[in-house]
C-alpha cells in the first residue's frame, strides 16, 4: 500500500473581526479499510478550449465498486476573468477561476441502468467547460482501480 | 476587501517510483476579479444521527444562504467540509450531495474543498451512512 496525504490550510486575517485559521491533514485510504492507502494515481495537464463541455474524468464500474476516490483540479490560468465550470451528471458544482483549486471525494454513484457508453449507469463523469478563453487545467485522481478499456485494432 | 487563502498540499513518498508532491495556494476572490471575498458563514459544527438527507448549506431564497440574487449568475462560493469522526474500520461515512447528485463520500477524518455556484435549490446536503453520531465542521466563503 501507499501513503498519500492531503493537507489543507485556510486562513484570513480580516474576513471577520477575528482571524480565521484552519488546518487539517488526511490520509487517502481505500473504502472499508482502517488503514490501507490508495495505490493508484493519475495526474494530467490539459488545455480546455471554450465552446463545449468535455469529460475530464470518465466514470467507470471500477470507480463505482471502489468508491473511495479523490479528485484534485486546479486552474493554472492567470487572467482572473478566465474560468471553467466543473459538473457531475447534470449538476454544475461550481466555477474554478484562474488560480483556483478543488479537492473532492468522488464515488461515481450508480442509480440507473448501465449502458455501453455509461458503465456506471448514471453519467457520473466529471465534466468541464471553459469560458472566456482556453484554460489550462491540472488534475489528479487517487483511486483503487479504473475499468480499463479493451483495445480493438481498427 | 478581505484576503483569504486556501492552500492544498498533496504528497506521497511511495505511490510512484519518485516522490509525488503538489502544492497550490488560491486567494479567494469574487468572480472574475482580483477583489477578495468578504462574506463567510463562519465555521459551523454540527452533529447528526440522521440517516436521511440533511441540508448542510441551504441555497434557497428563503432561510438559507442565497449565493446569488439571480440564480442564473455565475457566482463564487467556496465550501470546506470535514468529517470529524474517527475513521474506525472505514465503513462509516457521509455522502455529500449537491441537490440530489452524489459527489462522493467523506470518511472519518476526510475533508473536501470545492467551488459552489449556489443558486435556488442547489443545496449542499449530506447523508450519513449510519445512526452513529456524525460530527462535521464546515465553512462557506461567498460573494
Amino acid at each position: 500500500m501507499a501513503t498519500t496525504t492531503a493537507t489543507i490550510s485556510l486562513g484570513s486575517a480580516d474576513i471577520l473581526s477575528q482571524a480565521i485559521s484552519l488546518s487539517s491533514t488526511m490520509t487517502l485510504y481505500k473504502d472499508g479499510t482502517e488503514s490501507t492507502g490508495l495505490e493508484q494515481m493519475n495526474y494530467h495537464r490539459a488545455d480546455i478550449p471554450t465552446g463545449t463541455q468535455f469529460v475530464l474524468i470518465s466514470e467507470s464500474a471500477a470507480l463505482n465498486t471502489n468508491p473511495a476516490n479523490y479528485v484534485y483540479i486546479c486552474n493554472k490560468n492567470t487572467d482572473v476573468t478566465h474560468y471553467v465550470t466543473i459538473s457531475i451528471k447534470d449538476e454544475v458544482i461550481g466555477s474554478l477561476y484562474a488560480g483556483d483549486w478543488m479537492f473532492i471525494p468522488f464515488n461515481n454513484a450508480t442509480t440507473a441502468t448501465a449502458g455501453s457508453d455509461d458503465p456506471s449507469g448514471d453519467d457520473t463523469d466529471i465534466a468541464i467547460q471553459a469560458f472566456t478563453a482556453t484554460n489550462t487545467i491540472e488534475y489528479a485522481m487517487f483511486h483503487s482501480g479504473e475499468t480499463l478499456l479493451t483495445h480493438t485494432a481498427s | 476587501m478581505a484576503t483569504t487563502t486556501a492552500t492544498i498540499t498533496l504528497g506521497s513518498g511511495d505511490i510512484a517510483d519518485s516522490n509525488f508532491s503538489v502544492s497550490n495556494t488560491a486567494t479567494l476572490t469574487t468572480a472574475g476579479t482580483a477583489t477578495g471575498i468578504t462574506k463567510t458563514t463562519g465555521l459551523t459544527r454540527v452533529t447528526t444521527s440522521a440517516t436521511s438527507n440533511v441540508v448542510l448549506l441551504d441555497s434557497s431564497a428563503t432561510g438559507g444562504v442565497q449565493v446569488a440574487a439571480n440564480a442564473t449568475d455565475i457566482d463564487k462560493g467556496k465550501v470546506f467540509i470535514q468529517n470529524l469522526n474517527d475513521r474506525g474500520d472505514g465503513t462509516k461515512y457521509v455522502t455529500i450531495l449537491l441537490t440530489a447528485v452524489e459527489i462522493g463520500r467523506l470518511y472519518g477524518g476526510d475533508f473536501m474543498f470545492f467551488p459552489w455556484d449556489g443558486g435556488d435549490g442547489n443545496d449542499v446536503e449530506i447523508t450519513p451512512s449510519s445512526t452513529t453520531d456524525t460530527t462535521l465542521e464546515y465553512i462557506l466563503f461567498y460573494q
